[in-house]
């Protein structure tokens, strides 16, 4: 019946709070480390109390990685800004590509519809290993290897089947007979598709590119294979620290704050979206 | 303001053929009901007509015009929806306003229009509500709303009382006529319940089998309908339906109900020595003092009121059941034996083999009620 | 006297904490007898259905007592209070053919193989799903799961039969006739059932009493009969009833040996004083502010009366419903026999006192029923 003892929400208390230990303890220690200099990162016992500081954070902005070595210039804040750069622009031409296809895979059943629609989506299968090597020796050829418009390119990989999927779903829950009721009210069936199906899977659409950008953000083989040093993403860049010297513990950790923190912010801000929107979307179609 | 017509319509889906070469006209200002069990291919009509579907032959005419194949934005209908298919985004206001707008009328006349199609449906109160704030019965007023405010020629209506409580469907019932009547559109208006048929059709056109069955007023559907299928749609309670073989001596032509002769009119002459479907409605029917002549022995089971009527389950001397109505309050028999008067005249006759009526020569019987 | 075949006692539910939650059900207090069909009517969120659900066991009782035969039984888990139920979504096993669900209940209490054929047979003969017995639930339409789900409940043996809107997926032509012969089927064996429906036809059709609720409080428990002709206040006369009540504000006011009623737009109804008890004139003098009802069926066209335009003329068949305009409002009329009165014609609409019903405006409790007190 309704009620639950007391017992039971204690466990129940409990079992959650593992969970959140075992998930969240990672992503803190990182967040600790980041503060911290090398020697007290390595020191046995691991210290809980220590005196905090930013000389990390000064390495990464100034570009200057400091080892037991001496020296070495990075591009930290220029991966950033490339990683930043990437995503934007591959989510941006994938929903100007993906939502218009979405709608059409949505609402016109044609012959074969449903063959194209699946294939758009077993990119998202293929292992990118797989792709890489033909995809490489044309890009050189084309001279599209180490441009932004190249990889925006190979991003649309990653980030257009999951907007057609996702938002695609989103259409088929819009009643047909809802846009019935607008064209016959007198307005085309452009009119329709921008008055009544884009702003009704709005949520959707958002959750798509929300989700499309985390996937781009991360995104690190393509990026390694297919670009120099000047147009790599954070998560190609952060190779660096792993110096000749020895590994920089504490401005690795840095970086990752650095460069999880924009995508933890939106995931955070929009996770009810994300979540409806996976469900929805991803496991109906 | 316009006439309908359609030509040969047939409608696929994959195999199934759900529309088989209809054609129907519809005259200017007439309300034509498409009245017919679920599936049986009234909405996909509709959908043709509106022109959201398309017709895998025949043609579509509206006022003279050929619509077969024209965008629906460019046919000028107007319909609701069942399922209302409100724009939820949208205000009550701007979901009337759409076919407004679409004509690029000016702000001051759109206003206009919406506020006085909302006072005519009493929802000017809740124009600024979204859908999602609306009452069922607001919900239904406004995709009403939003079908009229355009005045157009064509009015299509989707079984717009099917998801509104038993109250407000009656109200509504009794309210439509003269909104319609007022707006000289002609309209085509789908149903499952027969007394919407009823009450509110010019003519009804029956449905069924992918085709229209039987076209004709309420009259000649519930007083002569083309077959059993027919006679069972209209009528609550449903009409009593009795194996006969009518048979002719001297006296006439009669038939045996409860081991007790039935005498039939002389019209009845085709359905003699046939193996034949007697259908006969409760309301016809009349509880009668013992040893009254041709009242046929029944034993009484249950009495269920309706609506202002009292439903009475009878069994027969053989064993079968007959429903008999009559109005509330009227004096009825009591638990155990009683005896029925058949109203020979409204009796209607089927062939068993086709479900086809037997035609009965001369006019429909006049149907007076006796008293019991 | 008879024991009472269930009893409900100061119940209340509370979703929530008591006293704190959503108080759906209010200090229920009704008492059924045995052999004796009930229905619960109300719309949506009216606490039938909980009142059905704590009955059954599927809910706890906040506060108050359930006996069923003389036993308490709200403490005791559903499967030991012997009551059957069919359920408004159908809810037959998927894995079992409809003669194995209707026979499941049979099975259980050891019944011979015969016995249990003997009366599913008998069930679904009454019921016309005989052939498709054999046959699975996912393949057979809402309303043949619907009939075999109310036969697995009636087949039952139990003190008491709970159905929650046994009926509502029916097909339409079979309504009038399975009406008939469930309710014989129930007096015929004397069990005793609760029915909950929204829907007033059906509890007119097959209850012997009917237990109007609304918000949670029980307006009315009586006959049929008495609802029609007594309703105990404006919602109940209004709720039961098709078509509904016709009802309109007035103004009472006694002089000159006349009662008089002001409805809207300068219509009054007049009626001579010795129409009225003494004890229903003192009401009325004191209340002056009151709401008139009268039954479709009740109002009369007569030559003598108030002149009223003819809006709508609907013909069904058996029954004529005229709408008119009358009072700033719509007055409805139903005749049994087919009215040739044409749109915009012009009726006399007369209203005998002993049809009507007046209620109190500002609580809406009823006063007078025709000319007593109520």
């Amino acid at each position: 019946m309704e009620h639950t003892s007391l017992i039971e929400r204690i466990l129940r208390g409990i079992a959650l709070a593992l969970v959140v230990v075992f998930f969240m303890f990672p992503l803190l220690w990182i967040f600790l480390m980041s503060f911290q200099t090398n020697e007290t990162i390595l020191s046995i016992p691991p210290q809980l109390f220590f005196t905090p500081t930013l000389q990390n954070y000064t390495a990464l902005i100034t570009g200057k990685l400091t080892s037991a070595a001496g020296t070495l210039d990075i591009a930290f804040m220029r991966n950033l800004w490339n990683s930043v750069f990437l995503s934007v622009t591959s989510v941006a031409v994938s929903l100007l590509l993906g939502v218009p296809a979405a709608y059409a895979f949505a609402r016109h059943k044609f012959r074969g519809s449903e063959d194209i629609a699946f294939t758009l989506l077993s990119f998202r299968f293929a292992p990118p290993l797989l792709v890489l090597l033909p995809l490489t020796l044309y890009f050189q050829q084309l001279g599209l290897a180490n441009t932004y418009f190249g990889l925006v390119w190979v991003y649309q990989l990653i980030c257009l089947p999951l907007i057609l999927w996702i938002v695609r779903g989103y259409f088929e829950d819009i009643s047909a007979d809802v846009e019935y009721a607008y064209r016959i009210a007198g307005h085309s069936w452009f009119a329709t598709f921008r008055k009544i199906a884009l702003p009704l899977a709005g949520p959707g659409i958002a959750a798509a590119g929300l989700l499309a950008f985390i996937f781009a953000w991360n995104n690190f083989v393509f990026a390694l294979v297919l670009a120099s040093a000047d147009k790599q993403p954070v998560t190609v860049g952060a190779l660096a620290f792993v110096t000749a010297s020895g590994i920089q513990y504490g401005q690795i950790a840095a970086a990752i704050v650095l460069s999880i923190a924009p995508t933890l912010a939106l995931a955070l801000y929009a996770q009810r979206y994300l979540v409806e929107g996976l469900s929805l979307g991803a496991v109906k179609g | 303001m316009a006439t309908l017509e359609l030509h040969s319509i047939v409608k696929r889906f994959k195999d199934n053929t759900v529309l088989d070469d209809v054609s129907l006209a519809v005259d200017d200002g007439e309300i034509l009901v498409l009245f017919g069990p679920s599936g049986a291919g009234k909405t996909v009509l509709l959908r043709l007509i509106a022109g959201v579907l398309d017709a895998d032959a025949g043609r579509i005419v509206i006022d003279g015009e050929d619509m077969t194949g024209v965008d629906a934005e460019f046919r000028g209908v107007g319909m609701a929806f069942q399922n209302f298919a409100l724009f939820p985004h949208m205000d009550a206001f701007a979901n009337i306003a759409t076919p407004l707008e679409a004509r690029k009328t000016p702000r001051d006349a759109v206003r206009a229009g919406v506020e006085s199609v909302a006072r005519l449906l009493k929802i000017d109160h809740v124009l600024t509500h979204r859908p999602r704030a609306l009452s069922n019965g607001q919900k239904q007023r406004t995709a009403l709303a939003r079908a009229l405010v355009g005045s157009p020629p064509v009015l299509l209506l989707d079984d717009p009382l099917r998801n509104v409580d038993a109250k407000l469907r009656f109200e509504m019932r009794l309210e439509l006529p003269r909104l319609l009547a007022d707006r000289g559109a002609t309209v085509i208006y789908v149903t499952q319940d027969y007394k919407e048929a009823m009450a509110l059709g010019d003519r009804i056109a029956v449905m069924g089998q992918a085709g229209i069955r039987q076209i004709g007023t309420p009259e000649e559907i519930y007083l002569q309908p083309a077959g059993l299928d027919i006679a069972r749609l209209f009528g609550d309670p449903t009409i009593n339906l009795l194996d006969v073989r009518p048979s002719r001596d001297g006296q006439g032509i009669h038939v045996a109900l409860s081991g007790t002769r039935v005498e039939l009119p002389a019209a009845m002459e085709p359905s003699v020595g046939r193996a034949c479907v007697a259908g006969l409605r409760p309301e016809t029917l009349h509880f009668v003092k013992a040893g009254t002549k041709g009242a046929v022995p029944v034993t009484i089971e249950a009495e269920t009121p309706l609506n202002e009527k009292t439903v009475t389950l009878a069994r027969t001397r053989g064993g079968r059941e007959i429903l008999v109505s009559r109005p509330a309050g009227t004096p009825g028999p009591d638990h155990g034996e009683a005896f029925l008067a058949v109203d020979a005249g409204s009796v209607l006759m089927f062939d068993k083999a086709s479900g086809e009526r037997i035609a009965a020569g001369g006019p429909a019987a006049p149907r007076k009620r006796a008293t019991a | 006297m008879k024991a009472a075949q269930l009893a409900l006692s100061g119940v209340d539910k509370f979703y929530g904490p008591v006293d704190r939650g959503v108080h759906a059900v209010k200090s229920l207090t009704m008492q059924l007898d045995e052999g004796e069909i009930v229905a619960l009517l109300g719309s949506s969120g009216c606490g039938k259905t909980s009142t059905l659900r704590m009955i059954a066991g599927f809910e706890a009782v906040s506060r108050g007592t359930i006996s069923v035969a003389g036993k308490p039984v709200h403490e005791l888990p559903p499967v030991r209070r012997n009551v059957a139920m069919a359920f408004e979504g159908y809810s037959l096993y998927p894995p079992l053919t409809v003669r194995e669900n209707i026979a499941f209940a049979l099975k259980a209490a050891r019944l011979s193989q015969a016995e249990v054929d003997a009366k599913v047979n008998e069930i679904a003969k009454l019921l016309e799903i005989e052939d498709i017995l054999q046959r699975y639930p996912s393949s057979i339409s809402g309303g043949q799961q619907q009939r075999a789900s109310l036969g697995r409940a009636l087949v039952r043996s139990a003190s008491l039969h709970l159905l929650d809107e046994p009926m509502g997926q029916l097909e339409p032509q079979l309504r009038a006739v399975l009406r008939g012969r469930i309710k014989h089927f129930i007096k015929e064996r004397g069990l005793t059932a609760i029915l909950v429906t929204h829907d007033q036809t059906e509890a007119n059709a097959l209850a012997d009493r009917i237990a109007v609720m609304e918000g949670g409080v029980l307006q009315q428990f009586d006959t049929p009969t008495v609802i029609k002709e007594k309703p105990a206040n404006l919602f109940t006369g209004t709720f039961v009833g098709e078509p509904p009540m016709n009802v309109f504000a007035a103004d009472a006011t006694l002089e000159g040996g006349r009662v008089r009623l002001d409805l809207p737009q300068g219509v009054s109804l007049t009626y001579p004083e010795s129409e009225f008890a003494p004890q229903v004139r003192d009401r009325l003098r004191a209340l002056r502010q009151v709401v008139i009802g009268v039954r479709p069926y009740a109002v009369r066209r007569t030559t003598d009366g108030v002149a009223a335009s003819v809006a709508t003329n609907q013909w069904l068949g058996d029954q004529t419903h005229i709408a008119a305009d009358f009072a700033g409002g719509t007055i409805v009329l139903v005749e049994h026999d087919r009215a040739r009165v044409g749109i915009g014609d012009t009726i006399g609409i007369g209203i005998q006192p002993r049809h009507l019903h007046i209620f109190d405006a500002a609580t809406g409790e009823a006063v007078v029923h025709g000319m007593e007190l109520a």
